[in-house]
Formats: structure tokens, C-alpha cells, sequence
């Protein structure tokens, strides 16, 4: 019985390893060729490549303003981030707490549009965006971020602070503390857990997102990683081994994070969607 | 205890920064959109005029519009299953190894962090170069098809891309799920003589019914509104061939006619049909969960 079972998990094990092979295989072949000629590329296309050239790399990081794109997006995230989790810890934390027909009334408002999906606000959005006057700012578009976020990220922080203990905040007020400093020094700390998960989904969410950006950023000086890396698969549209160094380059960011987070992404994507 | 009038006060100042923004890009964008819906505001002219439901008779005879939906359909519903199934499979299998499980759990959740711009150029090449290279050199004759010019073939290949990229985040919850089973039911219904099929299906399978309901939801709603991987692989060409309803309202409002007024009417057809089914399964799904 114990042997049958160690060979069946052997078994199984090989048969995962070759899945994980086919897995990645679109992967390994974009970073194998990526270090190619084209010529090289065109007489064999699944070979090792003979040495480890650099020149698409140098090639592409200039032509798709590599530095600047990356900046972009970064600063794109960060921000929409820190909006989102601010922003809907302190509404989550209030109306979790305080227990009026209004507050029950805002609460339903937020979480009653959480069914809509993204294509069907899209173009009454866009017009809200040129009526703002913020079409290209990146600034701008975090706040949009954090307005389609804020629903789902309060309904999240709404559910935890239910089961965070009343006490301390309880002794905290009778101590005369306000409620700003309460919620700074006792409440978000408490939250912690919670604000991890959302942080890992939400920049996931705004890094990879393409639709909104391809809307919202007209102007070049503006571009996210995914806007250079369209741009430039356009002007490139026969040189391969140019396209798959742009691809490992802007799929880079995100493998990085991954390979330092796995563990936090991984639970935080199972918390995320269980929880919610 | 502090009176009602200043409760409600405290609450405002810290719902208002939350609410501003959820007022001003989201609610009132998806309200005014059904007024939007009513006009035959476009890209050219400043001011527009209220036409009625005018655009949402013209919807009924709009032939791509109506194909675009069918298209959709069909690759949410394949989508769904291979997805969804894959992802299961890979699920079950993981967790029964002994060793290497969080090897093969990070190795398979890979994909779902590139985004589907990137998978959608990263398998064109796939498509277009080395499914050649094979057919070519190999004689795996099978691989030889136009692949993104073949309306049959993209759709296989639009589905294949987005399971690649979806299956990890899946595979993911019912991963934690599975977790979640005592592997005491498993042993009894060992000891009572059950295999390996039956006690998935009779015992783990019920178990885990709530994965099954976030997940399906998940895929139904990403499925609906699928347009990257679209937008790259085939740009929804051959012709209009392979393209989604997402990628439909995108060509009529900011490509071409720019009827911003007749695309936002689309888009709340796309809304009604999404609103709908999604309800439907979550109705018929948690109906399920209780029965058990």
C-alpha cells in the first residue's frame, strides 16, 4: 500500500514537471530567441543561441524609452495604491462602526455597483475624463483607478473590521483620543492582513491593465510599459528578436515581483477571492 | 454616547474622499451612461441631440455587433470549461504529490502575472514561428495551420492564450480550497472502498462547491469582457472574425466612426447580458451550495 503510493506520486510528479515544461515554453522560447540575430533566429528557431548578444536588449531599451515607461507605470501604482488603500480603509472603518441609516445607505451605494463591468462605463468614463481636464495625466488616471477600486477594496476592509475587536478603539476614546489619531495610531495597524492582500491585488490589477490606459494616455511622454511595448510591436511588426526583447523586458517588473513575493502574491490572491 | 447628528458627520469626512472618487468615476459615469445611450453624441460635433431608443433599434440590425456577441459567447463557455477544468485537474494533482507542491504551485501561477498584452504577442510568436518550425522540420503536420489568419484556428488560439494566462489564478483558489478538506472524509471513504474517481467526485468535489461558484463567476465575468489578448493576437481580424464585444464597442467609439452616443448604447446591452447571466449563476449556484 505505502509503495503504491510512492509510485503513483512519482508518477504524478513527472507528469507535472512536463506540464510546467509546456508551461513556460512560450516563455523560454521568447528569452531564447531574444538573444538571437535574426538570422539566427530564422535557421533555428528552437537552438540555444550561440552567444548571449545583448544588441536587441540595447536596441529596444532606447527605442521603447524603457526607464521612462517603467517610471510611468510605477508611479502610476504606487499612487493609484496608496489612494485606494487609504481612501477605503477610513470609509470601510467608519461605516463598520457607526451604525445610522445613513451609514447603512452609503454602505449599499458602494457595494451595489460592484457588478458592473469595466466595458460598459468605459466611454461615459472617457468623457468624464475630458471634462475633468485630466486625459494624459498619469496622476490623474490613479484617481480614476482608485474610483473603480474603492467599492470592492470597502467592502473588504467593511468585512474586517467586523471581527477586529471594539475594545481598544473603545479605550483609546474614553482616553480622549480623536477620531483621526485613533484611526492612524490603533485602527490601521490592526488592519494590516487585510491591506496586504489588497495591495498585492490591486497593483497587479493597474500594472497589467491595458484598456484604460490605451483610452486615457494619448501622449508618448506619458506611456505605461504596456502602451511602449504595443507601440513599438508596430513599428516593428517583422523584427522578432527586437519584439521578444521588448516582451521579457516589460514582462520583467512583474517575474521580479513574483520571484520576491510569491508566498504573500499566492495568499493574498487566495484570501482576496475566498474572502470577498 | 455621541448624538446621531455627530456620528453622522465623522462618518462623512471619512467616507467623502472614498465616495468623491466613487461618485466621479464610477456611478456617474454607469448613470449617465444610460442617458448617453439616448443620443447620437459623437467625436465630431460638441452638442448632441436625445434620439430615444433609436440606437437600440438600430442594435437589433446590427449584423457584426449581434456576431461579435455570439463570438463571445462561445469563447466564455469553452473558455470556461478548459480554464476552470485545467485548472481543477492541476489542483487535485498538486495537492496529492508529497513533495515539491509549492515548487509546482508557484511554477503554474507564473503566467498569470504577465499581462495579456504581452501573452497575447508572446504566443503570436508561438503561433506564427515555431508552431512552423515544428510542422516543418519535426513533420508534426498536425501544427500546421494558419493559426491567426483561420477564424477556426484563432478562436482555438484566443482560447488557448487565455487559459494559459487565467488557469494559475484559478488553480490558485481551489488550491486553497482543497486545503480546506480534512483528509479524514478522504480516509473514511478510503476505508469504505471508494476509488480515486468516486471519492473526488462524492467527496471532494461537494467540498469545495464554493471555490467552484467564485470561480466560475470570475471566469463568466473576465470572459465577458475579454479584449487584450484579442486586441494583440488578432486584433479581432481576420475581418471581424474574432472580434468580442468589448473589442466592438472599443472600434465603434474610439476607432473609425467615433458614435460615442451608439457604442455606449452597445455597452449597456453588453451590461444587461453580463448583469443577467452572472445573477442567473450566482442564484443557481448558491441554490446548490444549500441543497448540500
Amino acid at each position: 500500500m505505502k509503495k503504491k503510493r510512492s509510485i503513483y506520486s512519482w508518477i504524478v510528479t513527472c507528469i507535472l514537471a512536463l506540464g510546467v515544461f509546456i508551461c513556460w515554453f512560450p516563455l523560454l522560447m521568447a528569452l531564447m530567441n531574444s538573444f538571437k540575430t535574426n538570422r539566427e533566429l530564422f535557421t533555428n528557431i528552437i537552438a540555444l543561441p550561440s552567444s548571449l548578444k545583448m544588441d536587441n536588449y540595447i536596441r529596444t531599451w532606447e527605442k521603447m524609452h524603457y526607464l521612462r515607461s517603467f517610471c510611468n507605470t510605477a508611479f502610476l501604482a504606487v499612487l493609484a495604491v496608496i489612494l485606494i488603500v487609504v481612501f477605503a480603509a477610513m470609509a470601510g472603518w467608519k461605516l463598520c462602526r457607526v451604525k445610522t441609516r445613513l451609514s447603512s445607505f452609503l454602505f449599499g451605494l458602494f457595494v451595489f455597483s460592484m457588478l458592473i463591468p469595466f466595458s460598459s462605463i468605459m466611454i461615459p468614463l472617457y468623457r468624464m475624463i475630458l471634462t475633468l481636464g485630466i486625459k494624459n495625466s498619469l496622476a490623474g488616471l490613479a484617481f480614476v483607478y482608485a474610483g473603480m477600486s474603492v467599492s470592492m477594496t470597502i467592502f473588504l476592509y467593511h468585512g474586517f473590521v467586523k471581527s477586529v475587536p471594539y475594545e481598544l478603539e473603545e479605550a483609546a476614546l474614553i482616553d480622549g483620543c480623536g477620531d483621526i489619531k485613533r484611526f492612524v495610531l490603533i485602527v490601521f495597524p490592526l488592519l494590516r492582513p487585510i491591506t496586504f492582500t489588497i495591495i498585492i491585488t490591486n497593483v497587479l490589477w493597474i500594472w497589467n491593465d491595458f484598456l484604460l490606459p490605451l483610452i486615457v494616455i494619448g501622449r508618448q511622454q506619458q506611456y505605461t510599459l504596456l502602451l511602449s511595448t504595443n507601440t513599438l510591436f508596430g513599428q516593428y511588426s517583422s523584427d522578432w528578436t527586437a519584439i521578444l526583447a521588448a516582451l521579457i523586458l516589460s514582462a520583467l517588473p512583474m517575474i521580479l515581483f513574483y520571484s520576491i513575493f510569491q508566498k504573500n502574491i499566492i495568499k493574498g490572491i487566495a484570501d482576496g477571492a475566498l474572502k470577498g | 454616547m455621541k448624538s446621531k447628528a455627530k456620528q453622522n458627520l465623522s462618518l462623512l469626512l471619512f467616507v467623502a474622499p472614498a465616495l468623491i472618487v466613487y461618485l466621479l468615476f464610477k456611478l456617474i459615469p454607469a448613470i449617465s451612461g444610460m442617458f448617453y445611450a439616448m443620443t447620437d453624441w459623437n467625436g465630431f460635433y460638441q452638442d448632441f441631440q436625445f434620439v430615444g431608443f433609436a440606437n437600440f433599434g438600430e442594435i437589433f440590425t446590427d449584423k457584426p455587433f449581434w456576431h461579435s456577441v455570439w463570438f463571445t459567447l462561445k469563447f466564455v463557455v469553452v473558455n470556461l470549461l478548459l480554464s476552470n477544468g485545467a485548472a481543477l485537474a492541476l489542483a487535485y494533482y498538486i495537492e496529492s504529490i508529497r513533495k515539491g507542491k509549492s515548487f509546482f504551485r508557484t511554477a503554474y501561477y507564473l503566467p498569470n502575472m504577465i499581462s495579456g498584452v504581452i501573452s497575447g504577442y508572446m504566443w503570436m510568436f508561438i503561433f506564427t514561428k515555431v508552431l512552423y518550425y515544428f510542422a516543418d522540420n519535426w513533420g508534426w503536420a498536425f501544427l500546421d495551420h494558419s493559426w491567426i489568419g483561420d477564424p477556426n484556428y484563432s478562436f482555438i488560439a484566443i482560447v488557448i492564450v487565455s487559459a494559459w494566462n487565467s488557469c494559475g489564478y484559478l488553480m490558485i483558489i481551489y488550491i486553497a480550497a482543497l486545503q480546506g478538506v480534512s483528509p479524514q472524509y478522504i480516509e473514511a471513504a478510503q476505508l469504505d472502498g471508494g476509488n480515486g474517481w468516486q471519492i473526488f467526485w462524492k467527496v471532494v468535489f461537494p467540498m469545495i462547491r464554493h471555490a467552484l461558484t467564485i470561480c466560475i463567476f470570475w471566469s463568466l465575468n473576465n470572459g465577458f469582457q475579454m479584449f487584450d489578448t484579442v486586441y494583440t493576437l488578432t486584433g479581432g481580424g481576420p475581418g471581424r472574425a474574432t472580434q468580442t464585444v468589448a473589442l466592438n464597442i472599443f472600434e465603434e467609439a474610439f476607432q473609425g466612426n467615433i458614435r460615442y452616443g451608439y457604442a455606449t448604447a452597445k455597452s449597456t446591452v453588453l451590461f444587461l447580458i453580463v448583469f443577467s447571466i452572472t445573477l442567473l449563476q450566482l442564484r443557481f449556484m448558491k441554490m446548490q451550495e444549500e441543497e448540500l
